[in-house]
């Protein structure tokens, strides 16, 4: 495999001062799953502002063998799409279809490609018929959906998700997993940031851990990390909570989302 | 869910635009001593709105929603503009004048701005807003004026939502009294809200040139005049041709003022 994005010595910091990132480097081969999490504040949705060329920070950041630079910039985005946490800033057209057909269009697409790579998008999300509904209307759920499309009718070979199941009910984060697969058999590289270790556990190949002191502090395959107890206590992944064994209510550290027998 | 989609729904936008401007048009121009042209004009009005599947009830509803804004605005003007009194009303030092010319300008605002509203109203029922921006920008309405119509469209009820989350929150907390402690709440509720709508700019931004946005706006849906196009609007130009060629023969009456005439009775 073929190594796709290449970080080295990346460093952030915030107009106002605070520290955004701190040394941070790591590489991902093209068609892993490579999943992001740490404690909130850690600096992971900053990593990706930094990787889409939307914030600038110090460092060396490599895309599709192309170095980050405002020349290169524009194939960097042609080939890789970032789908934002909150999808109130992703859809910002009157319809669903404007939304998902802004990126095609600007590609520079003809009329009936566009129309064409929309409605795969659509249907790849589970959304048809959605095209003329206005996005302010749709639940919540469909409009993390829609954020998708957004980005996946532009055809990327790199996928950076930005807290994808937040705010999802168990039915639609399952629905999203799906999604999430599809996308991963399709060879398509993904990144996603969470703090969702159900999530992590299920589609991650590798795991990247982020410290509160704003850099990964571990790297490596996602039985190795998620079975690392004091590496994920340590960055407030796992903590100590009263929590409930039928009538028995007790306290020690365990990780949520897992059902663990007493 | 409606089963059919009534004549003005199927209608291109662009037609509608049109055909709707060049009515308001011919009868913001038609002085308003024409009261009979006024009363053809609401013919036509009524003619068209039975070309849609709103309800009279429906449309009445609307219209009385926007009538009390030109009220308070035209209430004013017949005792402020200047001419000959009709009437007068003095209490103790104060006096008040109505003149004539006050008069005919309340009701010249009045009786056009109800019919405006009247086929604003059929408009804004049978056209979705996104149909409309549309219209406009096929219309070749300057891109820029179209895309802050689309993000106001689409943010508006984002930031209305945002705004009554925090008068939620102010609401559960509050008990009662301290009113000028009140308006410093406020004050804090407008700073917010303008912050997050400021950051919510930049995330937006983002979002749209992560997608490739360089500035200029494109768009897919295009719309095709029907026969039905042409239809409607050939009815509806010749109507206001036999309207306005009414006015023209006693093209002499447009240059007797309200006051003569008035008078002259």
């Amino acid at each position: 495999m073929a190594r796709i994005i290449k970080v080295s010595n990346l460093n952030y910091r915030y107009p106002d001062g605070t520290t955004g990132l701190k040394d941070v480097s790591f590489e991902v081969e093209e068609g892993e799953t490579l999943v992001i999490i740490g404690a909130n504040g850690t600096g992971k949705s900053t990593l990706f502002m930094n990787l889409m060329g939307i914030l600038d920070g110090d460092g060396h950041i490599e895309v599709m063998g192309l170095l980050l630079n405002k020349i290169n910039l524009k194939d960097i985005r042609r080939g890789m799409g970032m789908v934002f946490q909150n999808p109130d800033d992703q859809l910002f057209c009157p319809t669903v279809m404007d939304d998902v057909s802004f990126g095609p269009l600007n590609l520079g697409l003809d009329a009936d490609q566009v129309t064409e790579a929309s409605q795969k998008a659509l249907a790849l999300v589970d959304l048809q018929g959605y095209e003329s509904r206005t996005s302010h209307h749709l639940s919540f759920g469909e409009k993390k959906r829609a954020a998708i499309a957004t980005v996946l009718s532009m055809n990327p070979r790199i996928l950076l998700l930005d807290e994808p199941t937040s705010g999802l009910d168990p039915r639609s984060i399952s629905k999203f997993i799906n999604i999430l697969y599809t996308l991963k058999s399709q060879g398509k590289t993904l990144l996603i940031v969470t703090h969702d270790l159900f999530l992590t556990q299920e589609i991650a190949d590798r795991v990247l851990v982020f410290s509160e002191e704003k850099r990964p502090i571990a790297i490596g395959n996602y039985k190795e990390i998620l079975n690392n107890y004091d590496l994920l206590l340590k960055n407030n992944l796992v903590h100590q909570h009263r929590h409930r064994h039928d009538a028995v209510v007790h306290e020690h550290e365990h990780r949520h989302g897992y059902i663990h027998k007493h | 869910m409606k089963l059919t989609n009534s004549l003005l729904e199927i209608l291109d936008p662009r037609t509608k635009i049109i055909s709707f401007l060049a009515i308001m048009l011919c009868m913001i121009l038609t002085p308003i001593t024409r009261m009979r042209d006024f009363g053809l004009y609401f013919l036509l009005i009524l003619a068209i709105g039975f070309f849609s599947n709103i309800t009279p009830r429906q449309i009445l509803k609307k219209v009385c929603i926007l009538i009390p804004f030109v009220l308070f605005i035209a209430m004013f003007v017949p005792f402020v503009k200047e001419g000959n009194v009709c009437w007068s009303l003095e209490i103790s030092h104060w006096k008040l004048d109505i003149t004539y010319e006050g008069v005919w300008t309340f009701l010249n605002i009045i009786v056009k701005s109800t019919l405006s509203i009247f086929l604003l109203v059929i408009a804004t029922s049978t056209t979705t807003f996104p149909d409309f921006l549309k219209g406009l920008d096929m219309l070749r309405v300057p891109r820029l004026l179209v895309m802050l119509m689309s993000f106001m469209y689409r943010y508006i009820f984002v930031l209305i939502d945002e705004a009554r989350r925090l008068m939620r929150a102010r609401s559960l907390r509050y008990f009662g009294s301290r009113y000028k402690e009140q308006f410093r709440a406020m004050g804090y509720m407008i700073g917010v809200l303008f912050i997050r709508t400021f950051e919510r700019a930049e995330r937006i931004y983002s979002a749209m040139i992560i997608r490739g946005f360089s500035g200029e706006i494109l768009s897919v849906k295009r719309f095709r005049f029907s026969s039905m196009d042409i239809l409607f609007m050939v009815g509806i130009i010749v109507s206001l041709v036999c309207i306005v060629s009414g006015l023209v023969n006693k093209i002499e009456h447009m240059r007797v003022s309200g006051a003569h005439l008035w008078q002259g009775l």
